[in-house]
């Protein structure tokens, strides 16, 4: 059995318990990391140029998803990446030089004006299908005009976990001068998870057996990473038989989902990973509120789907079945709780409320079994990225994570709030106005000035020279009018 | 337990003065209301006034005191009764005011006995007050269109006419999901035979309480359900429009002629016709004691329902689904006097087969409303969408464009159902006469996060999630 590069890596740096490092499962290219890393440290030195690209919402009240509100405040991005958050923050080309042609400043400007509306995080469903290409390596089959990403996007999801990957919503928009389409950007993350199973007396005995050589193969390799120190003809531990990504769960990279709703399953699951040392990811877990304080003492997550309902067989004599209570109990034991619908897919037969398009309705019936508010939304946002590993780029609204936000016209949680605008790396992605599916629905008072307006200086001066750029400047705003 | 009451007013002038009373509304006489209850409730002595809303405005707007049933009420003065107070009441009446702002409601023995704000209306003296906090009070929810009552075997095949069958002998009284559906707040359902046949039998409205089939029996027959579309043309001998509309339009006038001379017989001694009991229902049918509930979705198949079912026979039916673009004739069915009871899909995406919605994601609440249509309700055809799920029929009405100013969503759930069914002299609504079956809820119904705390059904509270487990 060959090991990836990566696990490798991992094991050889002694960093066998880090949180999971944002690589690729199947390889990794020299230089990923490095490339990652040393743009994000650099980018605050880095000067301006031509591919600059600033974008900010202003006016808005800002959910941060970290439990903040902020009134009517501004949020900076600058290349994809949140710049600030706050008040008082100047935006180049617009409160600095604004007399500046754009051509000359060396970057773009647009600003977004949502007053009155509201800004939170990108939602992130754990689970969904159909919401972008047809899986395997999202890079190759991802369709960026997808009809369905844009229903996602006006659902409010930015990102999603699809298969075992971490993937971004990531709609190809052009403004006619970036034509580029980042098809790398579209995976957060390869593989988040590997699955477990616990459900029948064989896949107990295979899946400790699994735990039991990995573990084993663990602890060899770290004796002979010691001991190759002063004898350097040591042959490696074997790998035979040990299940490679057992490996990669017990040394806290990927982490291990079983599917699992029984409380014996439960209590076997809990018992199981407490033993081996890792932190299970339980899919289903209908009857977890019966068991929460073992699955919180196991530190797992679970991800339920509220609005099940499932009667306990009635030969046992004990609590069962499902339970609306169930999120908040599991909850309040500690466990963490993402949520995902009843149907992982875009469904347009017309029984609506039920699909990923409606996840917050989803959302609504934890809270409905008690569930606080906040936990309820980072159950669709911050706890789905913690468990995906991604929760540094996606869940939140801080500095340095990607610009991935929507604006909505209400309560995020409220079933008739509809989402205005998606934003995904720093663009603008969705425009419920421009598209064709809900723009009837209780359309947005006309503003004076649109309120996705693109800086560029002196316009109205501009307008008596009739240079190139200026008529460039007036089939865009015409095309603008033709899309309304 | 439940009183069983004669049906006075056939369901036509029932509707003729809830529009009278709608248009009494607009104009402004919408003082009384709910106030008007309370003055009389204060008196101690909680009088059911008799009802007869046909025609003046002046009474129209002393609706919610009124009541035509038994009548009893003021000879119950000596029994205690519970005030139920909450920071808001959801009357849900015809006409006049939809809420209260810290309301009382007053319930003795099985009914409710007045309605009103907490300051203008006292307690009784001896009586019980049950303080609700910051919940909300409405009354229990009406599904029209639910196959949980009992047995599922309620969808036969063998023939496509059987307007003889009734599913009132499969229900079993607060089964599971009836228990489930109990805690949603959902009191009362129509429960009908399945759509695999043109004419399906007679539905049974029931309530989802506990108790045995007396005690749980608002109406039988409920409904005769008719099926057209695409459910019956499963038969598999190669049905089409054609042999449907056949089916359906020879029954009714066959039933129509039996049902007549019936009439003739009682009231102009025409000699007494053989009894059929496959067409008895036609007699509740054409005397409005009952309406029929019709399987129809596409915008043809609506057509042909208002044409073969209320243009050609004058019964008394209602659009049950409603589904995709029927909406479009939402004129023509608030023309004929045909509700909207829509369900369980409730949003047509743009595709094939249906008309072209330019792209649009449309709601068939939102288009029957922009039609006119002032009756629109929501069914969940349980279990395809969960019984219990009937409230999120509702908040994705809102959702897609419904315009809720009106409180069009409560309604569809409470009020609406009741009027359209012919029972909105007991149900649907929190005014003096009524059963007293009500929720107490934490909030707005449509919302999935509002949850139903506790539920009277005549009184008596047969569900309380602070008691026992909660269910749902």
């Amino acid at each position: 059995m060959r090991f990836p590069l990566h696990v490798k890596a991992a094991l050889a740096a002694g960093l066998l318990f880090a949180a999971a490092p944002l690589v690729r499962a199947s390889f990794t290219p020299p230089t990923f990391d490095d490339e990652e890393e040393s743009e994000e440290g650099e980018e605050s030195a880095e000067e301006d140029g031509p591919d600059t690209r600033y974008f900010a919402v202003v006016g808005a009240d800002i959910h941060t998803g970290t439990g903040e509100v902020l009134r009517g405040a501004t949020l900076l991005s600058k290349n994809g990446k949140i710049q600030a958050i706050g008040y008082d923050i100047e935006i180049p080309g617009r409160d600095f030089q604004a007399d500046v042609p754009s051509a000359e400043r060396g970057y773009t400007t647009e600003v977004l004006d949502a007053t009155g509306f509201r800004v939170y995080p990108g939602m992130v469903a754990i689970e969904s299908s159909g919401l972008l290409g047809t899986g395997g390596d999202f890079r190759d089959s991802i369709d960026p005009f997808d009809q369905n990403m844009v229903l996602g996007l006006g659902a409010g999801i930015t990102s999603t976990g699809q298969g075992s990957s971490a993937v971004k919503l990531k709609r190809y928009v052009s403004d006619g001068t970036d034509v580029d389409y980042d098809f790398d950007g579209v995976v957060l993350r390869d593989k988040w998870y590997t699955t477990m199973s616990y459900n029948s007396a064989n896949s107990r005995r295979s899946l400790r057996e699994d735990l039991e050589r990995a573990s084993q193969y663990i602890r060899e390799y770290r004796k002979w990473q010691e001991d190759v120190k002063s004898d350097k003809e040591l042959k490696e531990p074997s790998k035979k038989g040990v299940n490679g990504s057992v490996v990669e769960v017990l040394t806290g990279q990927i982490m291990a989902k079983f599917r699992a709703d029984s409380r014996e399953e439960l209590l076997g699951i809990a018992r199981i990973a407490q033993e081996y040392g890792f932190r299970p990811v339980i899919d289903g877990a209908r009857e977890g509120w019966t068991v929460a304080d073992e699955l919180g003492r196991a530190g797992a997550y679970a991800i339920v789907t509220p609005r099940e309902r499932r009667d306990k067989n009635e030969l046992l004599v004990r609590d069962g079945g499902s339970s609306i209570e169930n999120a908040a109990i599991l909850h309040a034991a500690g466990v963490q709780i993402a949520i995902k619908p009843g149907s992982r897919g875009v469904s347009l037969g017309g029984i609506t409320g039920r699909d990923i398009m409606h996840l917050p309705v989803e959302v609504g019936f934890a809270i409905r079994g008690g569930l606080p508010e906040e936990a309820a939304v980072a159950s669709v946002t911050t706890v789905p990225a913690r468990m995906m590993g991604v929760a540094h780029r996606v869940g939140t609204l801080a500095k340095g994570r990607d610009c991935d936000l929507i604006v909505t016209d209400g309560d995020l949680l409220h079933y008739q709030t509809f989402v205005q605008w998606a934003v995904v790396d720093g663009k603008v992605v969705y425009d419920k106005e421009a598209e064709l599916f809900f723009a009837h629905i209780r359309p947005r008072a006309e503003t004076e000035v649109a309120p996705l307006q693109r800086l560029d200086a002196g316009e109205n001066e501009e307008e008596e020279e009739g240079d190139e750029d200026d008529d460039d400047e007036k089939d865009k705003k015409k095309d603008d009018e033709d899309d309304d | 337990m439940v009183a069983r009451l004669a049906h006075s007013r056939p369901a036509a002038t029932r509707r003729s003065a809830f529009r009278s009373a709608l248009c009494g509304a607009l104009l402004g006489a919408t003082a009384g209301g709910a106030v008007a209850g309370v003055n009389e409730a204060k008196e101690a002595a909680p009088v059911a006034v008799a009802n007869d809303t046909e025609g003046s405005l002046a009474n129209a707007t002393e609706a919610s005191l009124a009541n035509d049933t038994d009548g009893n009420l003021a000879n119950d003065t000596a029994e205690a009764g519970v005030a139920l107070r909450a920071a808001k009441v959801l009357v849900c009446a015809a006409e006049g005011p939809q809420a209260i702002d810290h309301g009382r409601v007053l319930i003795q023995g099985d009914r409710i006995v007045g309605v009103g704000p907490a300051a203008d209306l006292a307690v009784p003296d001896g009586w019980t007050e049950v303080d609700c906090g910051a919940n909300w009070l409405m009354p229990g929810m009406i599904d029209l269109h639910s196959h949980v009552g009992g047995a599922f075997d309620i969808n036969d095949t063998v023939y496509q006419v059987n307007s003889g069958l009734r599913v009132s002998a499969t229900l079993r009284p607060a089964n599971r999901a009836l228990e489930v559906a109990l805690a949603s707040g959902v009191t009362t359902v129509l429960y009908i035979p399945g759509s695999g046949s043109n004419i399906g039998g007679v539905g049974v409205l029931h309530k989802t309480g506990p108790g045995g089939y007396e005690d749980v029996v608002v109406r039988d027959p409920g409904s005769l359900k008719v099926a057209q579309g695409d459910n019956p043309t499963r038969w598999g001998y190669g049905m089409s429009r054609l042999l449907m509309n056949y089916h359906i339009r020879s029954s009714m006038r066959a039933g129509k002629a039996y049902a007549r001379a019936w009439v003739d017989h009682e009231e102009e001694s025409a000699p007494e016709p053989a009894r059929r009991l496959n067409l008895d229902v036609y007699r509740a049918l054409l005397s409005g004691e009952t309406q029929i509930s019709t399987h129809t979705q596409y915008y043809q198949v609506v057509l042909a329902s208002l044409r073969l079912l209320r243009a050609e026979t004058g019964f008394d039916m209602y659009i049950d689904h409603g589904s995709f673009d029927s909406w479009r004739l939402g004129g023509v069915a608030k023309e004929l006097g045909v509700a909207a009871i829509l369900g369980p899909r409730t949003v047509l995406f743009p595709g094939s087969r249906r008309f072209d919605t330019d792209g649009r994601a449309e709601g068939t609440p939102w288009g029957f409303q922009q039609q006119g249509v002032e009756l629109i309700g929501f069914n969940t055809d349980a279990p395809v969408v969960p019984q219990h799920e009937l409230s999120v029929q509702a908040a994705m009405g809102v959702r897609y464009g419904m315009d809720d100013s009106g409180m069009g969503s409560v309604r569809g759930l409470t009020i609406v159902p009741a009027i359209v069914a012919g029972i909105d002299d007991r149900l649907g609504s929190l005014e003096a006469g009524k059963h007293a079956d009500i929720l107490v809820v934490t909030g707005h119904p449509a919302d999935p996060r509002t949850s139903v705390e506790r539920v009277y059904i005549e009184g008596e509270v047969v569900y309380d999630a602070e008691q026992e487990a909660r269910r749902w």
